[in-house]
């Protein structure tokens, strides 16, 4: 009887000590995947206001969301700078834009040359 | 400097910072154009009592839309005669962008039950616009572009003097100040995108 129970208590201890060990890198292991692998999209807006980008440097990571609005009275448009590799095209009043960031990227409006804003990836 | 124009800084004005402020930011021609059409105001207007030119809110919004036109008028021609890239979208975009001033100022002075009232100012700039636009369209090439961005970059201080030193103070609708207030900065881009394109002219 005595020596059943003793290995009970080894089974119940071996399992807990198992349960415990499994339990915690389990959720590190979430909390890894939550930064790297399946990533939680931010949203951010960048507003288009008296001939300006506010804020006109942005730090995200990638895969998150940018909205830029057009507060002014006058069309503008977000394009990258310089290469032109992507372009909101025309924005006109009122309007807005979304973009999912790939990569860091300076950008300006092609119809208003002054108008500059920058992307960071971190 | 010529006599009139003296006489306007000197009489007219009494504002010595706007003073200041106008000198710096006009070139002599522009500057010109702008105290002759306020000097004469001042001498054929109601409020000669006054020592300040003097506007109603129908008169500001008449200066406003003309003074956008006169710009519209200049990219049209750059737009038919450039053959310059840079200079071409520049005036595209004065034209765009004015037009745009000129629908809210209209869609405003709608609202507000305001009629434009055309007045010696808004005739002055529209008959000194005349003139250099027969000067624009007499010249062609790299001399064309040279004086079409030249003139871009003096008329823009030049209404960004008088729409900060003059139209702004004679307002007194706050809807009408505010509009013009909102022009202000699309006034300052298209300085510095001028200045920008000018830098290829130099
Ligand atoms: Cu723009």
């Amino acid at each position: 009887m005595s020596r059943s129970y003793f290995f009970r208590s080894l089974l119940l201890i071996a399992v807990l000590a198992i349960g415990f060990i499994s339990c915690a890198p389990t959720e590190l292991d979430n909390s890894e995947e939550k930064g790297a692998g399946v990533p939680q999209q931010q949203e951010y807006t960048i507003e288009i206001k008296q001939m300006k980008f506010i804020p006109a440097e942005i730090t995200v990571h990638k895969g998150d969301k940018i909205t830029f609005v057009n507060h002014d009275l006058v069309t503008h448009d977000i394009t990258d700078d310089p290469g032109k590799t992507w372009t909101s095209s025309a924005l006109p009043a009122d309007e807005s834009w979304s973009m999912t960031v790939t990569q860091s990227s300076n950008y300006y409006c092609t119809l208003h040359p002054t108008m500059k804003g920058k992307i960071s990836v971190e | 400097m010529d006599e009139i124009f003296v006489t306007f800084f000197n009489n007219d004005f009494s504002n010595n910072k706007l003073k200041k402020m106008i000198m710096k930011k006009m070139t002599p021609a522009v500057m010109r154009s702008f105290a002759i059409a306020f000097a004469l105001f001042t001498t054929t207007g109601p409020a000669m009592a006054q020592s300040n030119p003097s506007l109603t809110d129908p008169e500001v919004a008449h200066v406003a839309v003309v003074a956008n036109q006169i710009d519209i008028g200049y990219a049209d021609i750059a737009i038919k005669k450039s053959k310059d890239g840079e200079v071409v979208k520049f005036a595209e975009t004065m034209k765009r962008d004015h037009t745009a001033v000129i629908e809210q100022a209209a869609a405003l002075a709608k609202k507000l039950g305001v009629t434009p009232k055309d007045n010696a100012v808004s005739q002055k700039l529209l008959a000194d616009a005349d003139k250099t636009k027969k000067s624009l369209n007499g010249k062609s090439g790299k001399a064309f572009n040279k004086a079409y961005i030249d003139n871009e970059v003096a008329y823009h201080k030049a209404v960004i003097g008088a729409v900060e030193g003059l139209l702004i103070p004679e307002t007194d609708n706050a809807e009408l100040k505010q509009l013009l207030q909102n022009v202000v900065p699309a006034l300052k881009a298209h300085l510095g995108h001028a200045e920008m394109v000018q830098k290829n002219y130099k």
